[in-house]
This record gives C-alpha cells, structure tokens and sequence, in this order.
C-alpha cells in the first residue's frame, strides 16, 4: 500500500520519513514510560522532581496526538468531510498546546507558594540491599539518565518534521531538544537540597514550570493561527511557505494569464490551494488549458493536491488586487 | 548531542566542587545533626501506649522512648523530653524547638504536611487487624539529621 495524507499519496522519500517518524513516536512512548515510572519511584517530596515528572507525563502528549494523527488523516475527503481529515493534527496541536499551558501554570502557582511559605523539603533515605542511601543520590541517577535519549529524538525528529511538513512533530522535537534543560535544573535543585539550600528545589521547580509555560504559549500561538487559516509557513512557522509563489510565478509564465494571486492555507502536512486568475483580454481559456495548468502546480510540490483556479475579472485585494471599498465580491 | 557534551562537564564540575568543599551531603539547614552530636536531643512524647508513656513524676517510656535513647547515645547526646498532645509537639517542632517527636504515629499521618516522617520502622496489628506503620517525626528540610536517624532505625527498628 502506498502511505497517504489524505488524497494525497506520498513521495518515496516522504513515505520513508513517515514510517521513521512513527518508529521514533514509539521509541519516545516507550522511553518516556520508562522515564516516569522510575521518576514517580524516586521522586519524594522534591518540587523539581514533581515538575518534571509532570512535564514527562505531557510530553507523551505530542507522540500520541502525532501517531493518532496518521491514523486518522489516512482517509480520503468524503461528502461529509469534502477537506478531508487533515485538520485533525491541528487539533491535535492545539490540544497538546492548551495542556502544556495548563500545566505550567499551575506548577508556577504551586513552586511560587513553596518558595514564599519557605517550605524545607524534606528528602529522606531508601534502603538499598542493607545500605541506607540517601535518595537525593537516586534522584540525581534517574534525572541524568534521562539526558541523552531526548536529546537524540529531538534531533530526529526535527528532521523528519521538516520532510513531512509535520507541525506536531516539529513540536514534540522542540519539546524533546529542551527537555535536557529540565533534567538539568532538577539535578541543580536536588543538589541545592543537598548542600541544605532548601530554596533551591522550589527555584529549580519554577525554572521547569515556566519552560512548560513557554512551551505552552509556543504551541497554543502556532495551533490557533493555523486553525485561523493564517498562510501557509514552513514547518517552523519561520517564514511564509515559498510554495505559493511558486505557484503564481508558474501561472503567471502562461499565455493565457494576466494576473495572479493565490491563497494557501495549511490543512496540516498538505495545503489548500485557491488560485484566483485574471484572464488575459478577458478571454476565458479552454478547458484543456485550465486542466493542464492545474496538473503542473500540483507537479511543483508533493503537499499540493487541493487545488482550485478561480477566474475572476479583478484580483481580490487580499492576493494582491487593487484596494477597494466593497463588502463582498458582488457589491461593490 | 552538542547537549549532552555540555552537561556531563557541568555535572563533572560541579560534583567535583562539592566533593572538594567537603560539604556532606544531605546538610541540614539548621544544623540539627552537629548540633545534637555531643549535645542535646530535644524530643517531644505524646501518649501513646506501648510505643510512648508518660507519667507525671518521672521520665516517660515505651519501646520508641528507649529506641530514641538509643539513637541519643548512639551520637553521644543527652535527652530532654518534652511531654504534649502531637498538635502542641509538632507545633515546636516547626519552630525549631524540638528535634523529634515520638507516639506512636502511624506513617499516613496528616502531620506530613509539616513535619517530615521518617521511613516505617516499625509495624503492629490492633484488634480488628489493621496494620499500621510506625514513624517519628523530625523538622522539615533537616535531612542530614532524618537520614542520619533512618539509618539508626534501620539498624534497630523492627521493620
């Protein structure tokens, strides 16, 4: 079977990404149950480790929201979804985003209060085969094995979203790439405990809760302006996707054009094109050549496939027409 | 893994710092532990038979009273007692006045929330065969001191 967005049947290399990514998606579920499990066994009465006990369970979040995701957008459009699913990882997106916001926010609330009630953590001691171990040292163990691995998918990953096109990828790597800042803090604040500064675990906690926040505030932004149908960007929301462009400066070559504008907006993974043409003389083109125009924009890029030319007589201003006063195309 | 070769200096580093300030690690913020060695064990006994007995006309007693003289002189230090409902004791504990308190207190104890409980020592089954675990309490954040009497626990308690 061939791998498929949708309608949208994948290049070679894109196929090959996808499977990558859903291997590394299970390899993060499987790591990060891991992860949690041995953090809940250690974690004590420590706020640093709390906070990132609670950041590895949200950090599931994206792998799940990502491999339920390509499940879903597998199907075609239907009568009842004529846009087909792709919207889902959007959805998807901005869930994980609001949860990660949620999150952070409460654990600010919950350090700050720890900080200013000045609350001493207390960490007491486990007993390993006879020997009584103090189990801040354990702490430190599970938090700096959690080092390496992310820091590895994150690189991945963020490779295989740039491929894809994948905006909840793109996420989950940026998650991932910071998450060693987390174990981090929370060995420093474990080690504050340690040399009896107890403030330093409720300071360790907040640095943690507010890179949740921030994550949050990240994914919240680029979720909504893409269910706002904001133009399509690249993967990274860096910068305005070069395809539509590309797609006018094709159209505009032909001899049957006068002027162009396109409008692109990202359905998640592909986009939705409306490409609105100002004859040439005013003369309607052929059938054929409005066929044949809409086949080559669609050869420029694998993430084109919905793609509708509009003739019109004047462009609309929002794709470069003349500003104007009208209220809708007819009343002007 | 640019990451990764930028924390495993800063862990070196900073392990190697600790180490070298010869800081043990736990401290005590308040310095319970150097403190009691030699000195004073300041504990708060709330009546609780078998495991706490007080009396008014001379020192208490139980099986935890003579498991904290133990730990007193196991770190060369006298014993002060303290006698009080756990509300009271636990109470000067916070405040730094008292350094245990004992009564038999069970390991769900809602006195968590401002003291810290020490790991179960101890286990006992009352008539209707409920088991409860035993704890003491100590001050919040003391931890040097806390691991110190666990270890003592571990040795004599009866876990």
């Amino acid at each position: 079977m061939t791998a498929r967005f949708g309608r949208n049947e994948l290049p070679e290399q894109q196929a090959r990404s996808l499977k990558r990514a859903i291997r590394i998606e299970w390899a993060t579920i499987a790591f990060l149950a891991v992860a949690i499990v041995l953090i809940y066994l250690v974690m004590g009465s420590s706020q640093a480790m709390k906070a990132a006990w609670i950041e590895d369970l949200l950090s599931l979040a994206p792998p799940i929201a990502f491999l339920l995701a390509v499940r879903i957008i597998d199907k075609r459009p239907t009568p009842r979804y004529p846009y087909g699913y792709h919207r889902s990882v959007g959805v998807a997106h901005l869930v994980a985003g609001v949860a990660l916001f949620a999150m952070g926010t409460f654990l600010i609330v919950d350090s700050a209060t720890g900080l200013l009630g000045a609350e001493h953590p207390p960490i007491g001691s486990v007993q390993i085969l006879g020997q009584t171990v103090w189990l801040g040292w354990l702490m430190m163990g599970v938090m700096a094995l959690t080092i390496p691995l992310p820091i590895y998918f994150g690189r991945v990953k963020m490779k295989l979203a740039e491929d894809l096109h994948d905006k909840v990828l793109y996420a989950d790597a940026d998650m991932n790439k910071a998450d060693w800042m987390t174990a981090v803090g929370s060995i420093v604040g474990v080690a504050g405990i340690g040399i009896g500064l107890w403030w330093a675990d409720a300071a360790a906690a907040l640095f943690i809760a507010a890179s949740i926040l921030w994550d949050g505030v990240k994914n919240m932004r680029a979720a909504i302006t893409d269910l706002m149908d904001t133009r399509a960007t690249t993967f990274d929301d860096g910068r305005p996707h070069p395809i539509a462009g590309r797609i006018d400066d094709y159209l505009r070559e032909l001899p049957w054009t006068d002027e162009v504008g396109s409008r692109v907006r990202d359905q998640g993974h592909v986009f939705h094109v409306e490409s609105f043409i100002v004859p040439r003389n005013r003369q309607v083109p052929s059938l054929s050549a409005l066929t044949d125009a809409r086949d080559a924009c669609i050869d420029l890029d694998w993430k084109v496939q919905d793609l509708v030319l509009v003739l019109v007589d004047e462009l609309p201003e929002e794709v470069g027409g003349p500003a104007g006063d009208r209220q809708s195309e007819r009343n002007r | 893994m640019n990451g990764l070769r930028r924390v495993i200096p800063l862990v070196a580093v900073s392990s190697l710092l600790l180490s070298g300030c010869g800081i043990a690690i736990p401290a005590d913020p308040h310095g319970t532990l150097d403190r009691v060695r030699g000195g004073e064990l300041r504990v708060g006994v709330s009546h609780q038979p078998p495991w706490t007995e007080t009396y008014d006309d001379r020192e208490p007693s139980g099986d935890e009273v003579e498991l904290v003289e133990q730990f007193a002189a196991a770190l060369d230090a006298d014993v002060e007692w303290a006698e009080g409902g756990e509300s009271a004791l636990v109470r000067a504990l916070e405040r730094g006045e008292l350094d245990v308190v004992i009564g038999g207190i069970a390991d769900d104890t809602p006195w968590a929330e401002r003291a810290a409980a020490t790991r179960a020592y101890a286990e006992s089954i009352d008539d209707r065969g409920e088991r409860t675990k035993h704890v003491m309490l100590v001050r919040m954040g003391e931890n040097r001191f806390l691991v110190e009497l666990e270890r003592f626990l571990d040795r004599e308690g009866r876990g």
